[in-house]
């Protein structure tokens, strides 16, 4: 039982379209909505992105300063993913410290940058063992219209691309822009009944909570998984789904080449 | 602060960025940006940049927290980490809450509460990136916000700060005029019929005279009348095509 | 054409014409909130673009029921306010049968509004010809403050869809729309409902959703 008496209302529509081959907006099971990303819309801000995939909006912010490096890693720069579920974004979303949904959101959008590589953290290095550079990615959700994981791993990397590293403010030298060698993109899929449909909208959403977010390099490496929901996944399922989030990664990282 | 003295902030008899003393920042205002929201706004007031969900009139959780005879408010004003200079901490500060509770007060003034026993309206206000004024801002995008989602209310709300700058008082000030100032007085009006009715937030701090001080009420009460048919204009575009409906 | 007017607008100075959508103050007569205008010489009302639903005796809503008491079933009625269903208002309640076993969380029902009490306290009948559980057929949902147009002057709009398509149709005042027959039939009145709330920007909506539905209706005639 959710608070949202529409969004209960068309359930049985949505898993009865399903059951048709259709989604109830009309796309195909592995179609995304139209994704945009536009980039450096907050100027305060090291960078940032404004990615809206339909109606779903995420907007991220990257903020840098220098500090201390993690004692294990003297070499290397620090990331440190935040998210932010803020009550404006959804009706369900309540006021209050991070709850499970938004530490699962901001650790698996950390995980495809981190274990992708994306970010070369050996350039981040200011004073081997004593100083490197902290680079804050935060997550701030607008409006949720389902999907809120693609969108905010999709607005992490944007912002990533548009970041400066702002030396010259804290005296350390020349600005230069943040080392991005890689292209992690990932696709949710969401499991209704036996089959899977890519990019659910907040109806989909409503429909059942199973959801898989594969993630994938610019090689088609997976680099971040997550099962998300108490479901069980069949295994054969799970390989078409690699299958699929590969093929759509591909698509939505060409979005990323031209910001 | 020393370096108060070194700061000339008028140079020429104009601001550092040209404005004259009773100009305001440039604003740009849409409505209804948010699809989940019942009403929402974006507004840009200088360098902030705010979004503003409405939420309700809808039940209010826990029932304990329900009033029996009125709608509850609630106004949550909140920064994204990313909105300053140096990143900021997530979640409520002291200034936040408020910030949060004098604006609420100032809505809930005009909001016909007494309509909605039982309920809530939620004003969640998210400053995406603060400049001077951000409060001013956000009270400006959330009474269009308000309007944008059908509440009640007996008019609407406009709000600017007037501050002292090396002995002048200026409109709408910005980031340097806010800090290195001898004054910020940030004001929101109640505005009925095109006309400005009575003062619904007023804060201050710093040191005028009271001439400046009556000079600087004037000084905003113009600013928010100019804003107040900014914001109507903004919501009158959005709805223009409604109007030439059949409706029984 | 109306004009849009917003919360404090000056609508009128005599009381006397004061009508929905407006309050007044100091013998002044002025809109509550965003709406149309709609003033005649004897009284003017605002008529509301937006807004949630606030339930009002005689109403027809379409709700959800989320609890189930002793003495009846508590009912989301899309509104800030529950609707509260007593067994005694139930025509299908009878003595052998738990209240569970009448009506169900989750079950959908179409209810009359019988009475609000001074706190908003709302309760519901189904003791009446249009009321019924709703066990087939789609339920769409719309801004409450749209219903008035899918219904359409003196029912025009449902009257077209029930000859054009034979679809059967109960508007729920609180933005929920029953609608059943035919499955490809009751997809075009979705269709042409969506549009009505989103898009509905010229005169003779009526006439041009009619003409939207049967070219709707041609195409799979024609399959």
């Amino acid at each position: 039982m959710g608070d949202d008496i529409i969004l209960d209302i068309r359930r049985d529509y949505v898993l009865g379209k399903i059951r048709d081959g259709e989604r109830i907006d009309g796309r195909a099971f592995d179609e995304y909505r139209k994704i945009e990303i536009e980039t450096g819309i907050i100027e305060k801000a090291e960078g940032s992105a404004l990615v809206k995939i339909g109606d779903t909006q995420v907007v991220v912010g990257i903020k840098m300063q220098p500090g201390e490096p993690f004692p294990d890693t003297p070499d290397k720069g620090i990331i440190i993913t935040n998210a932010e579920l803020v009550p404006l974004a959804s009706p369900t979303f309540e006021p209050g410290p991070p709850d499970e949904n938004s530490v699962e959101l901001a650790r698996v959008v950390d995980r495809g940058i981190r274990e992708s590589e994306a970010v070369d953290l050996s350039k981040l290095v200011i004073e081997e063992g004593e100083k490197v550079w902290l680079v804050f990615i935060d997550i701030h959700a607008l409006d949720d219209d389902g999907n809120l994981m693609d969108a905010s791993a999709l607005a992490a990397i944007s912002a990533l691309l548009n970041t400066t590293v702002p030396a010259e403010r804290f005296e350390i030298g020349d600005d230069f822009p943040l080392p991005v060698r890689d292209l992690p993109v990932a696709v949710t899929s969401h499991i209704i009944g036996n089959v899977f449909v890519v990019d659910p909208n907040k109806d989909e959403e409503n429909a059942s909570k199973n959801f898989i977010t594969v993630t994938t390099d610019s090689d088609d490496n997976i680099v971040a998984v997550q099962k998300s929901g108490s479901y069980l996944l069949d295994e054969e399922k799970l390989y078409q789904i690699i299958e699929t989030s590969i093929k759509k990664a591909r698509e939505n990282r060409k979005l990323l080449k031209e910001v | 602060m020393s370096n108060k003295d070194e700061v000339r902030l008028i140079v020429d008899g104009k601001r550092l960025d040209g404005r004259a003393f009773d100009e305001l920042r440039p604003i740009k205002i849409k409505v209804g940006v948010l699809k989940r929201a019942d009403g929402s706004c974006y507004l840009e007031m200088g360098k902030n940049k705010v979004v503003v969900a409405v939420y309700g009139p809808r039940e209010v959780h826990p029932r304990h927290l329900q009033d029996p005879v009125k709608a509850v408010v609630r106004y949550r004003y909140n920064m994204a980490p990313f909105s300053v200079e140096e990143r900021k901490r997530p979640g409520p500060d002291r200034r936040s809450v408020e910030i949060s509770k004098v604006s609420r007060e100032a809505l809930e003034a005009i909001v016909m509460k007494e309509l909605f026993p039982r309920s809530g309206i939620d004003v969640f206000v998210e400053v995406l990136q603060a400049d001077a004024g951000s409060r001013t801002a956000c009270l400006n995008a959330a009474s269009v916000a308000l309007v944008d989602a059908g509440v009640p209310m007996k008019g609407m709300i406009s709000s600017v700060a007037v501050a002292k700058v090396d002995g002048e008082l200026v409109l709408d000030p910005m980031k340097e005029e806010d800090f290195y100032g001898e004054a910020d007085m940030p004001f929101a009006f109640f505005i009925r019929n095109d006309r400005i009715e009575s003062i619904a937030l007023l804060q201050m701090d710093g040191r005028v005279t009271k001439d400046e001080f009556i000079k600087a009420v004037k000084m905003a009460k113009d600013g928010a009348m100019r804003i107040y048919k900014m914001q109507k204009e903004a919501i009158k575009s959005k709805y223009v095509v409604e109007s030439e409906e059949e409706v029984d | 054409m109306r004009s849009i007017v917003l919360p404090g607008d000056l609508l009128a100075t005599n009381p006397k014409v004061a009508g929905s959508g407006t309050y007044v103050e100091g013998g002044k007569v002025y809109a509550k909130f965003l709406g149309l205008l709609d003033k005649t010489d004897t009284s003017v009302r605002v008529i509301p673009l937006r807004g949630k639903y606030i339930p009002s005796i005689g109403d027809v809503v379409i709700g959800i029921v989320r609890e189930v008491t002793a003495n009846g079933w508590v009912v989301d009625i899309n509104s800030p306010y529950q609707g509260f269903l007593p067994l005694s208002e139930n025509p299908n309640v009878r003595p052998n049968k738990k209240p569970n076993e009448v009506l169900e969380i989750d079950d959908i029902i179409i209810a009359k509004v019988t009475n609000i009490d001074p706190k908003m306290k709302v309760t519901l009948t189904m003791k009446d010809k249009m009321c019924r559980a709703v066990r087939f057929g789609r339920v769409i949902a719309i801004n409450p403050a749209r219903v008035p147009r899918v219904i359409g002057k003196k029912g025009s709009m449902i009257k077209m869809f029930k000859t054009e398509l034979g679809v059967q149709i109960v508007v729920g005042k609180n933005g929920l729309i029953w609608a059943s027959g035919d499955r490809r039939k009751v997809n075009i009145v979705e269709e042409a409902i969506y549009i009505i709330e989103e898009e509905a920007h010229t005169e003779g909506l009526t006439d041009r959703i009619t003409e939207f539905v049967r070219k709707r209706k041609g195409e799979f005639d024609e399959q």
